[in-house]
């Protein structure tokens, strides 16, 4: 085309040129497409004729006054001596210079697209699509692209703009169609030159050929077993032998490695995308029934029963049951709302709970709760609310089915940065498809899982209830402890680590002065009043410990004596620990991948509220496999806990809710996304993760 | 013929075929042809609203417009764009001259006007009897410049 247009005789040239650039708005399709694109390359590559073009234009000019706006032909061949340069043209690049663009597999789902503007030329980050022809079996599930730069605009605000080259990641739903095959991708992109010059919409078509592709439910039950990496390359070498006799092509679209790897985000958000609407809701519902036996969700126990219990001899088994009911329905409500509209949003759902007011209102409440079970006063709404309420409530009081419901609203969001990775997984979904209906849905059957061991509680504290006399106190005193105990756990993020050790020492010790942990036992102590006084001894001396480190400078709860050591122990034990840099920008992380070229590198979230955080640093960094691994690393720590805007970017940019999430750097400085760890991971397993890392690069 | 570092003039093409010829619709739909802008100084600027240098050169346009309209200049911008996003841009910056939307067909008229690069902003500067004087590609057109184009014009 290219030919035809710069040898085309001159009468003939400037019509035609305009015809084969012709930018037909309407003209979506994918042909249309690919000749609009090489009509703007091919005018580049008629640079070396450039000059004649340009004497074209400029003798056309010429003859131009005096003319009548007919006769255009008539103009053109009059004129073929010129004398003015076309500067402009040399001081702006052509487009296609000006915006390097190429789009290649990456596997059989996966296409990445390269964009690298020329320098002082940056491109629109919101003015970038793809489409595949729609008479394909094949469209795209998402596209993601890496945030941008901010430009500034006095009239018109914020722009997002990439001076840099980057990298978007398009995903094909390929569900329809799972052979190997050819693919017309259009890339539409736009972009300006700093100098002031910004270019028309430009769209490029690229043919590319795609593997058979085989869902990955397929290879999920590889997933579990430590045997994965091994039986990859297997698989990788099936499939590519599938490609070759296939497509004759694809050896880069190898997703066996993928699934060893794959991170539980995504897991999640691709069993979204893949499962039919029912089978998701059941593994959210089981996903759900696990996560109930996480740390994070036994708190919960505690404040129902903390309201079972405050009801006193009232409760039967089938109120309890449907007090924890409502509370669960209450929890479950929450997350299904916040998760939609997180997700919708695209916001942290744990952002504003990690704001110290919200979190201080929380702690006060469990604190007010605490002082009940404590028999301080007896949990009820007023009477007059409650009795009208009871008046046309039947066998639960209504006041309290309500109040139990409130409180499952409010622990669900206390709880709710615990789950990070479901939850994540979840929000991405929805925020990447918009698809709030089974999003919403999957979150409510993993909140309802998530319950049914509270459901449990709530019917054995029913059942145990009628009996207990003075056993039924020592009860409400320990669930009173834990809910002080929760309290002090909601706000140690926004508190300095002393003040928290504080808090638990005295929480410690005087619980154990309770349990006269230094009261003489009598003679005829009872085998339960020991049983209580081994416990008060071991809180006193926890919390004469948490309270000896706090003065001694220890900043670390689980280690409080750790500033009380030897001076030669402690660089010893350093040593061992795996170091981080800290990086505090997107352009500081991007400046140390970029240097560490020919190395992988490593990025941890990290915040201070982060509970895997710290359980990855203490029980998983610090085994010797794992450190072997990470030392051929560049380790890179990223703070977020105080949710500056700098932290957002940085984990807007991976997808990131929140920590934890730790995320691996090939040596060309591109993510290995398939190889994400969100949650805490064993020694054994994160492992596996290094290795496949390393083993990429 | 360079104008300042930040855009350099060209030649103006042969736009009285193309441009002066055209037709396009305003943002009401309704279709305007150049042709009835013939007997006044017209100064055509190609924009978009994504395009930021277009952006800045609008208030120069709309304080020339306003200066010198009485005395015979026309200013029409014609937007590369979509007009649902043209329209409200127009309206918030009260711009006081008329914009047709071009959409992407408005970058070929901007092409036969000797822009090669199809690059945006784009002005072209017509004498009265329609006749291209002066075209400018790239953004930095400023109130001064301007005025210095269309005042022998007028």
């Amino acid at each position: 085309m290219a030919l035809l247009v710069c040898s085309a005789p001159v009468e003939a040239q400037l019509l035609p040129l305009a015809r084969v650039l012709e930018l037909s708005a309407g003209g979506a399709g994918a042909v249309g497409a690919a000749g609009e694109a090489r009509g703007c390359r091919d005018v580049a590559g008629c640079d070396s004729r450039r000059e004649q073009g340009a004497r074209l234009i400029l003798a056309a000019a010429e003859s131009a006054p005096g003319e009548s706006a007919g006769d255009a032909g008539g103009a053109l061949s009059k004129l073929r001596s010129l004398t003015r340069g076309n500067e402009i043209e040399d001081q702006f690049l052509p487009l296609d210079k000006a915006f390097k663009v190429e789009v290649k597999v990456k596997d059989a789902q996966t296409l990445v697209a390269e964009f690298t503007p020329a320098d002082t030329y940056y491109l629109y980050r919101d003015r970038i699509r793809f489409a595949v022809p729609k008479e394909s079996d094949i469209s795209i599930a998402r596209v993601s692209i890496p945030p941008g730069e901010m430009k500034s605009d006095p009239n018109f605000g914020d722009t997002e703009v990439f001076h840099k080259p980057f990298q978007a990641v398009i995903t094909l739903d390929r569900a329809q169609s799972r052979d190997a095959l050819r693919l017309l991708v259009e890339a539409r992109y736009q972009g300006c030159s700093e100098k002031g010059l910004c270019y028309p919409p430009a769209k490029r078509s690229f043919d590319l050929t795609l593997a058979a592709w085989q869902p990955p439910a397929a290879l999920a039950s590889d997933l579990s077993s430590p045997k994965a990496n091994a039986s990859a390359p297997t698989i990788a070498t099936s499939r590519s032998e599938v490609a070759g006799t296939t497509a004759g092509s694809g050896s880069d679209a190898l997703p066996g490695d993928k699934a060893s790897a794959q991170n539980e985000t995504s897991k999640v958000a691709g069993l979204l995308k893949s499962g039919s609407f029912w089978v998701v809701v059941v593994s959210f519902f089981g996903a759900g029934l696990l996560l109930s036996f996480t740390p994070c969700v036994l708190p919960m126990v505690p404040i129902l029963s903390g309201i079972i219990v405050g009801q006193g001899h009232r409760v039967t088994k089938r109120q309890a049951f449907t007090l924890s009911l409502a509370y669960v329905v209450g929890m479950a409500i929450t997350y299904t709302l916040a998760g939609i509209g997180a997700g919708l949003s695209g916001t942290l759902l744990s952002n504003a709970l990690q704001n110290p007011w919200v979190l201080g209102v929380f702690a006060a409440l469990f604190v007010v709760l605490s002082l009940s079970m404590f028999g301080f006063y007896e949990l009820q709404l007023p009477s007059a609310f409650q009795s009208k309420l009871s008046d046309t409530s039947n066998k639960v009081k209504g006041g309290t089915f309500w109040g139990v419901f409130i409180m499952g609203v409010l622990s669900a969001l206390i709880v709710g940065p615990c789950v990070a990775a479901p939850l994540a997984g979840a929000l991405l979904y929805i925020n990447q498809t918009r698809n709030a209906v089974l999003g919403g849905t999957a979150l409510f059957a993993l909140a309802l899982g998530m319950g049914i061991p509270l459901l449990a509680v709530g019917l054995s504290a029913g059942t145990l209830l009628p009996k207990a006399g003075a056993w039924m106190q020592t009860i409400k005193n320990l669930f009173g402890v834990m809910l002080l105990g929760l309290a002090i756990w909601i706000i140690s993020p926004v508190i300095p680590s002393s003040v928290h050790m504080l808090l638990w020492a005295t929480l410690l010790i005087v619980s154990a002065i309770y349990l006269h942990a230094i009261d003489p036992l009598p003679h005829n102590a009872s085998g339960f009043h020991k049983l209580w006084k081994g416990v008060g001894v071991i809180a006193l001396l926890l919390g004469v410990a948490l309270l000896a480190g706090a003065l001694s400078g220890g900043r670390d709860i689980l280690q409080p004596l750790a500033g009380l050591r030897g001076a030669g122990a402690a660089p010893v034990d350093l040593s061992g620990q795996p170091k981080f840099e800290r990086v505090h920008s997107l352009a500081e992380l991007d400046q140390r991948v970029a240097q560490a070229r020919g190395r992988a590198v490593m990025l941890d979230f990290y915040a201070d509220w982060c509970v895997s955080c710290k359980e990855m640093e203490r029980f998983t960094f610090a085994d010797p496999q794992v450190q072997a691994r990470m030392s051929r690393m560049l380790l890179l720590q990223a703070d977020v806990t105080a949710n500056a805007e700098q932290d957002r970017e940085l984990l807007q940019r991976f997808g990131l809710f929140g920590p934890p999430g730790i995320l691996f750097f090939g040596p060309d400085g591109q993510e290995v996304e398939r190889v994400r760890v969100i949650g805490f991971q064993p020694a054994e397993k994160f492992v596996g993760a290094l290795d496949a890392v390393l083993g990429s690069s | 013929m360079r104008l300042g570092g930040r855009a350099a003039a060209v030649a103006a093409g042969p736009t009285a075929v193309g441009l002066m010829g055209a037709r396009l619709p305003d943002v009401d739909g309704r279709t305007q042809a150049f042709q009835q802008w013939r007997g006044k100084v017209l100064v055509v600027n190609f924009w978009a609203t994504w395009c930021v240098p277009c952006r800045e050169e609008i208030p120069a346009f709309i304080k020339v417009q306003n200066r010198w309209g009485g005395q015979g200049l026309q200013i029409v911008g014609v937007a590369i764009d979509e007009n649902d996003k043209v329209r409200p841009y127009a309206a918030q910056l009260k711009i006081n001259y008329p914009i047709l939307v071009g959409g992407l067909d408005g970058i070929d008229l901007a092409r036969q006007a000797g822009n090669r690069l199809g690059g945006l902003p784009f002005t072209v500067i017509f004498d009265r009897r329609g006749n291209p004087v002066h075209s400018q590609l790239g953004g930095a057109m400023t109130q001064e410049k301007l005025e210095q184009f269309i005042r022998p014009l007028l």
